[in-house]
């Protein structure tokens, strides 16, 4: 058969390098190249991913130089130091201890189970979203039933209880527990966008070129919504912060001992603090209010980046 | 025997409606439809928008779940997705899209949709594989450089070409050819038509080639079956599609065809209007009380209608007479 392909094509093996060499030089840029190259036109926007990516690494990296239990330890002779000294950059609180310290450890746990619950949560959402929007039939049916149900349930009374109930956790258990609840938005926003995806003729034409379901789940459209979901998880990532902070912010999320955002605005809760104290909590709002506005950003360029290669799809 | 021999092929799409959302009713898209396609030929399904064709293209190639009926391909039904693997049935069969935008994955490079087929039935080497995808672009007519760019950077015309070497590169003995061309210019209809005619006569394709426009069809087919309603009202060789056509619906479709002669245009017109002032009168003769089309009954070996027997061979003399 290749004989037959031979034979009435000019080309033979003897150009394959030329010929892939010319297409090369003609080839297109890849969607990463494109969003970054929006990066770099949008001043403010490079400014907002440089914040982010690096304040996640100086928190990341800093805690790891802090001792938390012995920074937790009440200290007496700090009680409500003042701010930019040099044993406390940012003053102590009540107890003594040192803002700046509790805020980089705080920062990394409410970080990171802001990170963890994204990353679980729409990995499932997506998939869920996915596979019941291209089976649709019976599939979609009873995971569309299961939807409803985890719909029904009123989330944060659930984590409450949960938290509640569940003798001891930290910040891994209390991400997988904030994961049970998170990934129905996206798997719905997911799924109906798969549902229109599947009816396109590519996907058809992938089942006749004998391509395997879930490598076009998964190959073929995941590729064709990946401007939804990168969208969707930055803008999942920014609420994600505070869902944690919310709660840790009532009282029913981290314990007390383990330092975040949300127990370092609650320092706000004393009228005390509000106004002569304002160091114990100031800078942890601050914070959220920076990193939130700068993934909001973020993800407007990404969104941008993602309308103009569809508007590119629609020149010839 | 025949290359593939579909018979009495059933397609019913369900509604559902009401609370319990049961089925209550059902589309009948096709409803028993039986023809053969033989090796080499190009067999042509004609009829309006909605009449079911594209939906038989499918059910052929295997995308569509069939209600009842057989495909029958190498001894064996295809209609179960068993055999087709036992098969590697899309190795054989493959098909070429009416929307070309759409049936190529826009977030893939050309390489890898042409690919795509070749990767699953055939296994070759890097070098081989991409080797192998130059010369289908060659063959139908593009450069190299098209290899790594995206499907929207090309016109119309291009991109069915795409499609045309995507459904190729597996070397198939059938290819279901859904409108290929009715998306296209008519300068372009004609080139896309040619080099799909030149391709045939180099890799002995059979064609099963679907299309709402007799003009189009009557380049490309020996063989021509005309559908309305889900069923087929007329099979026949295109002389006695063209030169002697039975059925009311065929004559419409005729006359529906573009003239392009500039001076007998006032003619045409008339003459269609006179066929459709036919259509609209006699309807009642040539579908059953429930508005479908009766069963096919042998004209001539090579000629059938769906008429009443009677009705039927009363035609065929008038027509005789008239040819006399
Ligand atoms: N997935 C589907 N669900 C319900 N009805 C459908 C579906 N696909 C096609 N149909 C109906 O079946 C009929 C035949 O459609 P189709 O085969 O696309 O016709 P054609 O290709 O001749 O224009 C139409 O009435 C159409 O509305
Ligand atoms: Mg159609």
């Amino acid at each position: 058969m290749a004989e037959n392909f031979e034979q009435h094509s000019d080309i033979s093996a003897a150009d394959l390098a030329r010929l892939t060499q010319e297409a090369q030089a003609e080839a297109t840029p890849s969607t990463a190249k494109i969003i970054w190259s929006e990066f770099k036109a949008d001043k403010p926007a490079m400014a907002a991913l440089i914040i982010i990516v690096g304040f996640i690494l100086f928190v990341m990296i800093g805690a790891l130089f802090i001792n938390t239990p012995k920074m937790m330890e009440t200290n007496i002779m700090g009680y409500f130091n003042q701010p930019f000294t040099a044993d406390f950059w940012l003053g102590a609180d009540s107890a003594g201890r040192s803002v700046a310290k509790q805020l980089i450890v705080g920062s990394r746990n409410s970080i990171g189970i802001a990170i963890g619950l994204t990353v679980i949560s729409s990995t499932f959402g997506i998939c869920w979203g996915l596979i019941s929007g291209y089976f649709n039939g019976y599939i979609d049916w009873g995971m569309q039933r299961i939807y409803d149900f985890m719909m029904m349930l009123p989330m944060t009374m659930m984590i409450i209880v949960l938290v509640t109930i569940i003798p001891h956790y930290n910040s891994v258990t209390l991400t997988f527990i904030f994961s049970i609840f998170y990934w129905e938005g996206t798997s719905r926003l997911i799924r109906s966008r798969t549902l229109a995806e599947s009816e396109k003729d590519y996907v058809a034409a992938s089942k006749a070129s004998g391509t395997s379901h879930w490598k076009i789940i998964f190959r073929e459209i995941m590729p064709n919504i990946s401007s939804l979901i990168i969208v969707d998880c930055t803008l999942s990532f920014a609420e994600n912060i505070g869902v944690e902070t919310g709660l840790s912010y009532l009282g029913f999320g981290l314990p007390s001992q383990t330092p975040s955002l949300g127990t370092m605005i609650a320092n706000a809760n004393d009228p005390n603090n509000i106004t002569q104290y304002w160091w114990t909590w100031l800078p942890a709002a601050l914070e959220i209010i920076i990193l939130c506005l700068s993934i909001s950003y973020v993800g407007q360029v990404l969104r941008r980046a993602a309308d103009s290669s569809q508007r590119q799809g629609s020149v010839n | 025997m025949s290359l593939i021999e579909i018979k009495d092929l059933k397609v019913h799409y369900p509604i559902r409606s009401g609370f319990w959302n049961r089925i209550t009713d059902s589309v009948r898209a096709v409803d028993g439809v039986s023809f053969n396609i033989e090796a080499g030929e190009t067999y042509g399904l004609v009829g309006e928008s909605g009449s079911g064709k594209s939906t038989t293209g499918k059910s052929v190639v295997g995308l569509e779940k069939v209600t009842s009926g057989s495909i029958m391909y190498k001894g064996l039904d295809i209609t179960q997705a068993e055999n087709r693997r036992k098969l590697d049935y899309n190795h054989d069969v493959q098909m070429i899209f009416q929307d070309s935008l759409s049936s190529l994955n826009p977030r893939k490079r050309i390489e890898d949709i042409i690919a795509e087929p070749l990767r699953n039935f055939e296994h070759l080497s890097k070098d081989d594989e991409k080797l192998r995808v130059l010369q289908l672009l060659n063959i139908v007519g593009l450069d190299a450089d098209a290899l790594y760019k995206y499907p929207h950077q090309f016109s119309g015309g291009q991109r069915q070409r795409i499609g045309v070497a995507r459904a190729v590169a597996t070397n198939p003995k059938l290819i279901i050819a859904d409108e290929p061309v009715s998306a296209l210019d008519l300068s372009v209809q004609a080139q896309v038509l040619n080099f799909m005619k030149k391709i045939q006569r180099e890799f002995g394709i059979s064609y099963l080639f679907i299309s709402h426009d007799l003009g189009v069809v009557r380049h490309m087919c020996n063989n021509i079956a005309i559908m309305n309603r889900g069923r087929l009202v007329e099979i026949g060789t295109r002389d006695d599609i063209y030169n002697h056509p039975l059925h009311i619906y065929t004559k419409r479709l005729l006359a529906a065809i573009p003239e392009t002669d500039v001076n007998s245009r006032e003619a045409h017109r008339a003459s269609r209007l006179a066929v459709e002032q036919v259509y609209q009168d006699q309807q009642g003769k040539y579908y059953d009380e429930n508005g479908a089309a009766y069963p096919l009954v042998q004209v001539t070996p090579t000629h059938a209608v769906a008429l009443p027997q009677t009705i039927a061979q009363q035609l065929a003399s008038q027509e005789g007479e008239v040819q006399a």
